[in-house]
Parts: structure tokens; C-alpha cells; sequence
């Protein structure tokens, strides 16, 4: 206890020291400031969209007389509110829609809609605390911890620190482990106010304490290893240690994402859409009874309805819709597949590169990783599904319109999470 | 200016005798030509396919069957957004910004599928470009070569006899500045084979000297700072901590931070609130799809009027053509209004990130490369427009079609009457109206001019660091 | 009584190089034992085994009769080592760098005994909350030489202690040897003053190339002779 005391107050007179230490507190705070900014923003965007969507369904089923009207000109808002713990690692939610506004037309055609940012916004990214924590806290744990002991030595003071000390190896421990845990003081202190601001879960804030900790554990070691025999100049273990950050946090991650990427090719996101549309607009020029033949295959609780005897109607509309999505099916899911292949493959080889590991596990924890977005998009298509469910009844039965069932129409569940 | 060359040779001399610095040099020159071409291949492929894309997309337009006009407006086209010549050196926004926009009647959408979001996205850097390396990386070679520069020679007690022989700070420096620019000069090597490469693929030399002329100014800039810093400071550990924490500031924090400040400064209201916002404009501006709704009674006065005859059946053209004509038109003025909004919420939000610029060299760069390569907002907007431009000419033109081609009396009877449907299908060579479209950057002195301001403050910081390089070499002492 | 060090046929190995060959020597307790030499002929090495840091090749060393390669623990704990030039604390005064050594070495001194180990090596009282990067090469020896004192270790290991001293300090530094063995502590230093060496030691040995190539012995009443050691130091390093 002492022997910290007297490293605490000899840490407090190393300007420098405490010059990092500050700004790790500083863009620490900074991060979580933003992210509580930008996750309550968005949080008032969707409270605002709820307001005006519902007031905007209620002017359009004023107006309507039939279910098939109804059903064409309602859109439906769905949005994924931003986890208690988004506000530290934005994640996808910088690049990917987690707000759609759907009507029971072909989803293929409006479910790929991004409602992303600016673009050169989304090109430097953010700001946010998994990137304090994942790639900036690296670089100060090295320029805080490099060379303990070889300091000390170009300083002419290592020996008589040893033979005083008696052991050197726990005074280097004692000096590092100091400065780790002041340096997870500053970075997670934010997060503590920021994880009791927004009322993260404890669970959920003590696991990323944990990550971020034994992070800059990591970092730790890789500084005393450098420095094991306290010969090396402590100016080129600094440079060893950056070149360490630059392999692990820029050349791994990008040779793992290439791996992940070029292991699960994607479908082309445009054939999606065209196979889509092809199938959608060839049902007006195809006999009607062809394309009814087709949907009733795939749905046959209907071949009983599936008659269609006027020039237009509506159920027929909606199903050729259906149909369009169905043929576009094969290539969305494997694009879906895709997606959720390369996280996966990701998140494995991820290990190999602690800041990436970190990053994406703070994403995980926050509901913001690819998975999350999947969740999503999933939520939506049963959403869609679902409201296909209430409409068919009414538009392939021929049941009269009533206008206050409307009421009860599905309403969008956000994923868990 | 032979003291000064002997120095620099003196400098490599030092830097061949490190086993670090060497494997440094290595590593950056292997590490920038393996992206260089790596980004140049990929760049390439991409512009192939989507060149091959949107040809298919007009041909898929144009070998549609006969149909009724309007059910093209409807079947739609897609453009595809080509990377300029440049984008091989800075994809700029390629990533992240949507590749393909689809056409049709009534809508203007985004467009869809970008990269990023199906990207495996592992590392806060992603795939890194050749543009992203010479902002980012490249500075922390300049920094490990350089900042022992002049520490070095204090330290071994050589600064002393070295100034006492009559060497002037003023050689020294400059010595130091050769040997530390020339490193910077060979990496600029794979920079300069991209630019060439984008010059055989199209791209004005003008432009391409400029890209590079603007990172020789980038790295000369880091140059100045590491000097600066050597000179300054006493220990070459000192040296080292201050460079590394300055590079983290400027390179890597406050990029990001300019980019949060800049959405939380300019709140985007979002595509959704916009469109739900423009559906209350809609209805009044009329159903284009119904001519008998009340918006359109002032045409129908008008064009009875005009052609003296009582009734809509009468009318030498077909009224339902010219309703989705006069719809479209109201529509579309509406729709440009809010895209208009949007691109200037969108620009503010730029121009707050533009002002971080003159305290950060990196995103100065970063910007006006971005204008230079033609892959910057501006770019994606310009995309924008001439979409919409082609959307709405090839929608007008099949609207005249609906308006010309076929009888009001065939129009109104299509849903009940199969040959009156029969009559409505026009012509499919009709379709050939669509024009052929190609993305292409905008004129080189108007990227120019999007680049200057970034510039001017990058020469600014080159002036400042020169300026005080010059205040502390001449008060260099051992 | 084991000898306070001893070191046996010690050869040490640096860098591929024989630095210590064979050497041989004890300090009795209460003795000044001086090991006198040219560059490189191998006094600080010969400490660093005292001390654990360099591992012996062949022969040993014992503190107080314990090899030292054992439990360097227990060596350091006995000894006070004042290195060559020794470098303390530069952003700290003389009171917090004593204050912060002790601690290390698991003491605690009040400031009435760090300013009478000041006194004792007469540093200036005014200069001792002044920042150790202000002192001159002097005035940091001697709060090295203090930092030794109040470890009150049986042992010192000093490493050219008188460098950088002006001649009334390394007299009084001198004085204060004498009355340190007086008390019973046992002292190596090591040196290559041959006049500061022949004032002060009980016994003299003088090394050259690594190995111990002259043994001078004071006796009762009559210090080293000056000149004998003089003449066979300058020999050697001539020969």
C-alpha cells in the first residue's frame, strides 16, 4: 500500500504522464458526450417520425373506401430505437438504415432504401468511444508505458533503482500496473456516467469495463515485453510499439475484413432489385391467371380466392407484388446469408487483432453490429409479412370494408436488443 | 549547399545503420504499393461492373415490348454511379455512398446498395486506399526517420563540434530536410504511378499533377513539423512523444471529431420526415394518376378552352397524358425542392466539417483530395441531380407519349375493355427515348475550385511551419 | 565472522568478453576497501556482481557469507550502492528523491534525519527544496552519498563517489568514510584516484584487464603509501 502510495506520488509529478492521462479522460468524455448526443437524437427523430407517421396513416384511412386502397396507400414507419448502450460504439447504425417506412408492396423494392448520412460524414467516421477505447487508448497505453525500466536506464537511475528496490521486476509491475489501471480510470469513467445516464444495463456496462480493461492489458504486456530486457532505447520501443498499433489496428483488421469479404462474395445488391422488378412488371403482361397460379403454388390456402375476374383487382395486384418478391428471394436471402457469414468470419479471425475484437464486442454489446442490423431487417420483413396476414383475409375473401378495423392492423415490434 | 547535401548523406547513413528504421522503409514502401495496387485493381473492377451494369439496366429499358407508356414510368430505370478516373487514388465517399439509384415515375428515391453496410467492417479504418494511407500512416514514417534529427546529434555530443566548425543551423537544417524530404519524395512513388494511371483512363493531367502536388505538399508539411519539433525540443524521447501526440491529435482525433461535431451542429432531419413532409404536398398537388381529381380542373378549363370543345373526349390530345405530364411536373418541382433542402443541409453539414480543416492538415487534405478526385459530396450530389434530370426527361417523354400517341376514349376504357387495352400498347420504339447515361466528374477547374479552400489552409499550415522552422534553427544550440 | 564480500576466482563475461578474470578479494567488516584501475579494467563490473545484476561466468560472490546469485534480494537489502554518476530524480528536490528512494528500499526517514544526512555530507540547506535539474554534477553526488547513509545498510558499494566533488568536499567525504567504518560498516569503493584511495582505504587492490595485479595494505598507524601505488599503477598502465 505504501509502495503505491509512493509510486502515485512520484506519477504525480510526471507531467507528461499526466498530460496523457488527461486527454484519455478528455476524448473519453468527448466520445461518450457525442454518443449521448447523437443516440438522443436519434431517439427524437423516430419519437417525431412516430408522431407525423401516424398522424400522415390517419389522414390516408380517412380517405380510403376499399381494403386494397387501404392497403396502397398506407406506409407503416418501423424503427430500431437506439440501445441503452449505442451511445458508445455507433456502429452500423452509422452506414445502415435503422428506420423504414413500408407498405405492403413488393418489400424487395423498398426494404434496400437507405436513410443513411451525409456521406462525407460516414467517410471519416466517428467519434464514438469504441474508437477511443478500440484504436486511440492503444496508442496512449504505448506513449504512457514504453520502456519503464529503459527510461530509467538512458536517465542513469536503473541501477540504483534496482539494487534499492531489491527487485526490479516488481517495481517495473507496480510502475505499469499504476498506470494501466489511471489510464482505465480515465477511459472508463465516462463510460460509467454515460452508462448511468442512459441507464445501461449493469450487466451490459461491467462487460465492457471488463473488455476495455483487459484491452489495455494487452497493450500492457506487449509494453513490458518490449521493454523486458530494459536495454532497448526507450525512443525505439516507442516506435516498436506504434509500429505494433499500426499492424494490429490498421493492416490486421483490413486483412481480415478482405479475408471475411472475399471467403462470402455477395450478390450484386442491383440484381436484387432488378429480379424484383422483371418479375413484378411482367404480371401486366401476363395473363393474370398465370401469375394467381404461381402465387396460389406457393400459397395454396388461397387457390380457393384466386380467381381473378375483373381487368384489375386488387388481390391480384398485391399478389403479383408477392410474387416479385419471391422471385427476387433466392438473391436477397443469400445476400442476407452473406452478411451474416462475413460477421461471423469477422468476429472470429477479430480475435487476432485485439483493437478489432474490442471494437466489434463493445458493437455487439450495443446492438449496433451487423447482427443487430440483421435483427432488423428481419423484424421488418416479418412486420411485412405480417401485414400481408391481415390484408389477405379481407382482399381475397371479398369482405366488406370497415374502416375502423384499420385500427388493429399489425404494428411494428423493434427487435430485442 | 554541399554542407547541406553531406549532412543528408550523413542522415541515410545513420538510417542505413538501423535495423528499425530500414525494416520501416521497407515495410511503408512494400505496405503502399501492395494498396496502391490492391485499390487500383479494385477501383477498376468496380468500374467495369457498373459500367456493364448500366448498359444492361438501358438495355432492359429499351427492348421492353409494346406497353402502355405510362407502365414504363412505372417499370423505371437505373443509373449506376461510376468512380471517376481518380477514385484509384481516393475512392472518396464510393464506399459508403449508394452505387445504384433507380428511376421511376411520382419518386425520387436514394440510392441504394453502398458498400459499407455489407462490408465485413472490422477495424475503425476499414479497407484502407492509397488516399487514407498517405494521410495517416505515412506521417508516422516521416516521424520515426526524422525526429531523432537533431536530438540524435545533441545527445551523442555531436551538435556542438558540428556548429563549431562553422556549419550554419541554417545547413544543417537544411541537410536534414533533404535527406527526411527525399524519403518523402520516394514515397510518394506509388501516389504518382496511380495518377498516371488515372490520366490513361481519362482523367485531366492538370488534375493528377495537382493529387499529387497537394500530398508532396501533405508530407512536405509533415516534414517541416518534424524538424520543427527536433529542433525545439531536447531529447530525442521528448521529440518522439510530442510528434506522436501531435500526428494522433490532427490525423486521427480530430478528423472524427469534426465529423460528430459537424452532424450534431447540422441536424439531418432524414429522408423518412422528409417524404412524409412532402406526401401533405402531394395531396394537393393531385393524383396524377386521376384526372378527375379536382387539382386538374384548372387544365381541363384550360385545354377545353384552348381547343374549343366541350368535352374531354373531344380534345385533340389525350387528357390523361397531358394530367400525368402536368402531375409530374408539379411533383417533380416539389420533389427538387426538398432534394434541394436536403443537399444544403447536407453541404452545412460539410462546410462545419471544412472549418476543422485549418486546425487539421490531415482533413484539409483529405477534403480537397476528395474535390481533386471528383468522390466527394459534391460529386455525390452532382450524381443526384443528373439522375433526376434523366428521371424526369424520360418520364416527361413517355408522359408526351401518353399524351400523343394514344386516344383519351381507348385511355379510359383500358381497365374494362381488352381491346381498347390492346390499342393503348404503343409502340416499343417508343423506348429508345431513354438517353444513355454516364457519370462523369465534374469539369477539372470546377473540382479545382472545390478544393481550393482545404488547400489554402494546407498551404497556410506550410507557411506557418516554415516560418517557425526557420524562427528555431536559427536558434538551434547544442 | 564471514567477511562482509568476498569475492572467489569471480570471472565475469560481458558481451562476449571476459570483463573479470579470476579474481579474488574479501572486505572484512568495518573495513575501507578501495579497488583502484584504469578504464575499463573492470571496478563497476565487479560491483554489478555484488549487486546480482551480472551473473558470475565462473568463481562466486558472497555477501556476509551468502552467494549472492541465490538471493540478490538479500545482497541488496545489506548494501547501500552509490552508482557512478549517480542520476536521481531531476523534476524532484532533495527531500522528496531521498523521501522516494527510502521508500523503495522499505524505509521511512523523518526530515530530521534526511537534513542531518544532508549536514553530514554538507550540502547546502537552502538548495534542498530546489529541483535535483538545477543542482550542479557535486551537489547530486552528495545527495547520493546521503541517500546511502540513511540506508544504514552494514555494506556500501560506491562507484567513483568523489567525482564531480570539489577537494574540501572529497576531504570531508573522506573524513566521513573513516567514521563509517569506525561505526563498523564495511566499504568497497571503487576509483581511479589513486591519492583519494591511499587517504582513505584500509586495504587497496589494484585491478587491470580484469584481473587484480597489486594488493596494498595499510598499517596500524601509517596509511598506503602514495607513491608505491602510484608507481605501480602508472607501471601497469604504461607496461
Amino acid at each position: 500500500m505504501s509502495a503505491l502510495l509512493r509510486e502515485l506520488r512520484l506519477l504525480a509529478r510526471d507531467r507528461a504522464a499526466l498530460a496523457l492521462l488527461a486527454v484519455a479522460l478528455l476524448a473519453a468524455a468527448v466520445a461518450v458526450a457525442s454518443g449521448l448526443a447523437e443516440v438522443r437524437q436519434q431517439r427524437a427523430q423516430l419519437a417525431a417520425l412516430a408522431d407525423a407517421d401516424r398522424r400522415e396513416r390517419e389522414a390516408v384511412a380517412a380517405q380510403q373506401a376499399d381494403w386494397g386502397s387501404a392497403a396502397y396507400y398506407t406506409f407503416h414507419l418501423t424503427g430500431a430505437p437506439p440501445s441503452a448502450f449505442a451511445f458508445a460504439a455507433l456502429g452500423l447504425r452509422e452506414h445502415g438504415p435503422w428506420q423504414h417506412r413500408v407498405r405492403m408492396l413488393a418489400l424487395e423494392g423498398q426494404i434496400h432504401e437507405p436513410d443513411a448520412g451525409q456521406p462525407e460524414v460516414a467517410v471519416l467516421g466517428r467519434f464514438d468511444y469504441a474508437f477511443v477505447a478500440a484504436t486511440l487508448a492503444p496508442l496512449l497505453a504505448i506513449l504512457l508505458l514504453h520502456g519503464l525500466a529503459a527510461g530509467e536506464r538512458a536517465a542513469g537511475r536503473h541501477d540504483l533503482l534496482v539494487a534499492t528496490a531489491r527487485s526490479g521486476t516488481r517495481l517495473w509491475l507496480l510502475r505499469a500496473g499504476l498506470r494501466i489501471a489511471l489510464l482505465a480510470v480515465a477511459l472508463l469513467l465516462p463510460l460509467a456516467v454515460g452508462s448511468m445516464l442512459e441507464g445501461t444495463a449493469g450487466a451490459v456496462a461491467l462487460v465492457a469495463a471488463a473488455l476495455v480493461t483487459a484491452h489495455l492489458l494487452f497493450w500492457a504486456l506487449l509494453c513490458r515485453w518490449l521493454d523486458r530486457d530494459g536495454a532497448t532505447p526507450p525512443s525505439t520501443q516507442l516506435m516498436q510499439g506504434v509500429g505494433a498499433w499500426l499492424l494490429l489496428a490498421v493492416v490486421a483488421p483490413a486483412a481480415i475484413a478482405a479475408v471475411a469479404e472475399r471467403r462470402h462474395p455477395l450478390p450484386e445488391g442491383a440484381a436484387i432489385l432488378m429480379a424484383q422488378r422483371e418479375a413484378v412488371n411482367a404480371a401486366w403482361d401476363l395473363p393474370k391467371a398465370a401469375t394467381m397460379q404461381a402465387f396460389v403454388a406457393r400459397h395454396p390456402e388461397w387457390a380457393a380466392h384466386a380467381e381473378v375476374q375483373r381487368p384489375f383487382e386488387w388481390k391480384w395486384y398485391f399478389a403479383f407484388q408477392q410474387v416479385g418478391d419471391e422471385a427476387a428471394a433466392p438473391l436477397s436471402q443469400a445476400h442476407r446469408e452473406g452478411r451474416a457469414a462475413r460477421a461471423r468470419t469477422a468476429a472470429t479471425l477479430a480475435w487476432l487483432a485485439p483493437p478489432a475484437a474490442l471494437e466489434r464486442q463493445l458493437e455487439a454489446l450495443a446492438g449496433t453490429d451487423a447482427t443487430a442490423a440483421l435483427a432488423y431487417e428481419t423484424a421488418v420483413r416479418d412486420f411485412h409479412a405480417s401485414l400481408r396476414q391481415w390484408y389477405y383475409p379481407r382482399l381475397f375473401r371479398d369482405l366488406p370494408y370497415a374502416g375502423d378495423e384499420l385500427a388493429q392492423r399489425p404494428t411494428f415490434t423493434p427487435p430485442p436488443g | 549547399m554541399t554542407a547541406a547535401l553531406r549532412i543528408a548523406r550523413a542522415e541515410w547513413g545513420y538510417w542505413r545503420h538501423s535495423r528499425l528504421l530500414l525494416a520501416a522503409l521497407a515495410v511503408f514502401g512494400l505496405l503502399l504499393a501492395a494498396i496502391a495496387v490492391l485499390s487500383a485493381a479494385r477501383i477498376e473492377s468496380e468500374a467495369t461492373r457498373r459500367a456493364a451494369q448500366q448498359q444492361a439496366a438501358e438495355q432492359a429499358f429499351t427492348t421492353q415490348p409494346d406497353r402502355h407508356p405510362h407502365r414504363m414510368v412505372h417499370y423505371g430505370h437505373y443509373v449506376f454511379r461510376t468512380p471517376p478516373p481518380l477514385a484509384v487514388f481516393d475512392p472518396g465517399i464510393d464506399a459508403v455512398a449508394g452505387q445504384a439509384l433507380f428511376l421511376e415515375g411520382h419518386r425520387q428515391n436514394s440510392a441504394a446498395f453502398a458498400e459499407a453496410p455489407s462490408a465485413a467492417g472490422v477495424g475503425a479504418f476499414g479497407v484502407p486506399h492509397p488516399a487514407l494511407a498517405y494521410q495517416l500512416l505515412v506521417p508516422l514514417l516521416l516521424i520515426a526517420l526524422g525526429h531523432a534529427a537533431f536530438a540524435r546529434e545533441r545527445e551523442a555530443g555531436t551538435l556542438a563540434p558540428l556548429l563549431a566548425q562553422g556549419v550554419r543551423p541554417g545547413q544543417l537544417a537544411a541537410g536534414k530536410a533533404i535527406a527526411l524530404g527525399a524519403a518523402a519524395l520516394a514515397m510518394l512513388l506509388p501516389a504518382a504511378g496511380l495518377a498516371v494511371l488515372a490520366v490513361a483512363h481519362g482523367e485531366a493531367p492538370a488534375i493528377a499533377a495537382l493529387q499529387v502536388l497537394l500530398y508532396a505538399g501533405y508530407l512536405g508539411l509533415w516534414v517541416l513539423a518534424v524538424l520543427l519539433l527536433g529542433a525545439l525540443l531536447p531529447r530525442r524521447a521528448d521529440v518522439l512523444g510530442a510528434l506522436l501526440l501531435a500526428w494522433l491529435a490532427t490525423a486521427l482525433v480530430l478528423p472524427r471529431l469534426a465529423a460528430s461535431h459537424a452532424v450534431a451542429a447540422v441536424p439531418a432531419s432524414g429522408k423518412i420526415a422528409a417524404d412524409i413532409a412532402l406526401l401533405e404536398g402531394l395531396r394537393n398537388a393531385g393524383d396524377g394518376h386521376n384526372a378527375a381529381d379536382p387539382a386538374f380542373d384548372a387544365l381541363r378549363r384550360q385545354l377545353l378552352a384552348q381547343h374549343g370543345v366541350e368535352r374531354v373526349e373531344d380534345l385533340p390530345v389525350n387528357f390523361r397524358g397531358m394530367v400525368a405530364t402536368i402531375a409530374e411536373e408539379r411533383l417533380t418541382a416539389l420533389l427538387n425542392e426538398a432534394a434541394e433542402r436536403r443537399m444544403a443541409q447536407e453541404r452545412a453539414q460539410s462546410a462545419r466539417l471544412a472549418a476543422f480543416a485549418w486546425a487539421s492538415p490531415t482533413l484539409a487534405t483529405g477534403i480537397a483530395s476528395r474535390a481533386l478526385a471528383g468522390t466527394d459530396l459534391a460529386a455525390m450530389h452532382r450524381f443526384q441531380r443528373e439522375a433526376e434530370a434523366l428521371r424526369f426527361e424520360f418520364v416527361q417523354g413517355l408522359n408526351q407519349v401518353h399524351a400523343h400517341a394514344l386516344r383519351y376514349a381507348d385511355d379510359i376504357q383500358r381497365s374494362v375493355d381488352p381491346e381498347a387495352e390492346r390499342r393503348t400498347r404503343v409502340d416499343a420504339s417508343h423506348w429508345r427515348l431513354l438517353r444513355a447515361f454516364t457519370f462523369e466528374p465534374a469539369a477539372p477547374a470546377a473540382r479545382r475550385d472545390n478544393a481550393s479552400a482545404a488547400g489554402a489552409a494546407l498551404a497556410a499550415w506550410l507557411l506557418a511551419l516554415a516560418l517557425g522552422l526557420r524562427f528555431a534553427v536559427a536558434r538551434l544550440r547544442p | 565472522m564471514a567477511p562482509a564480500l568476498e569475492a572467489d576466482a569471480l570471472t565475469i563475461v560481458r558481451g562476449g568478453q571476459p570483463a573479470l578474470r579470476g579474481v579474488s578479494f574479501a572486505v572484512r567488516p568495518g573495513e575501507v576497501h578501495a579497488l583502484l584501475g584504469g578504464n575499463g579494467a573492470g571496478k563497476s563490473t565487479t560491483l554489478l556482481a555484488f549487486l546480482g545484476f551480472l551473473a558470475p561466468a565462473q568463481g562466486s560472490v558472497r555477501v556476509e557469507g551468502a552467494d549472492v546469485g541465490a538471493d540478490p534480494a538479500h545482497a541488496r537489502r545489506r548494501i547501500a550502492y552509490l552508482p557512478e554518476n549517480a542520476a536521481l530524480y531531476g523534476h524532484l528536490d532533495a527531500y522528496e528523491n531521498l523521501g522516494y528512494f527510502l521508500g523503495l528500499a522499505g524505509l521511512r526517514a523523518g526530515r530530521g534525519a534526511i537534513d542531518a544526512a544532508l549536514d553530514r555530507v554538507a550540502l547546502a540547506a537552502a538548495a534542498r527544496t530546489r529541483r535535483l535539474e538545477a543542482y550542479s554534477k557535486g551537489m547530486r553526488q552528495k545527495v547520493a552519498i546521503a541517500l546511502a547513509l540513511l540506508r544504514e545498510t552494514p555494506i556500501l558499494l560506491l562507484d567513483e563517489p568523489t567525482s564531480g566533488l570539489d577537494p574540501v568536499a572529497i576531504d570531508e567525504f573522506n573524513r566521513l568514510l573513516r567514521e563509517l567504518a569506525g561505526a563498523g560498516r564495511s566499504v568497497l569503493m571503487v576509483t581511479h584516484d589513486v591519492y583519494g584511495a591511499c587517504q582513505v582505504a584500509d586495504r587497496i587492490g589494484l585491478l587491470r584487464d580484469g584481473a587484480l595485479v597489486g594488493r596494498f595494505e595499510a598499517t596500524p598507524g601509517a596509511r598506503i603509501d602514495t607513491e608505491a601505488v602510484h608507481a605501480a599503477f602508472v607501471a601497469r598502465e604504461t607496461a
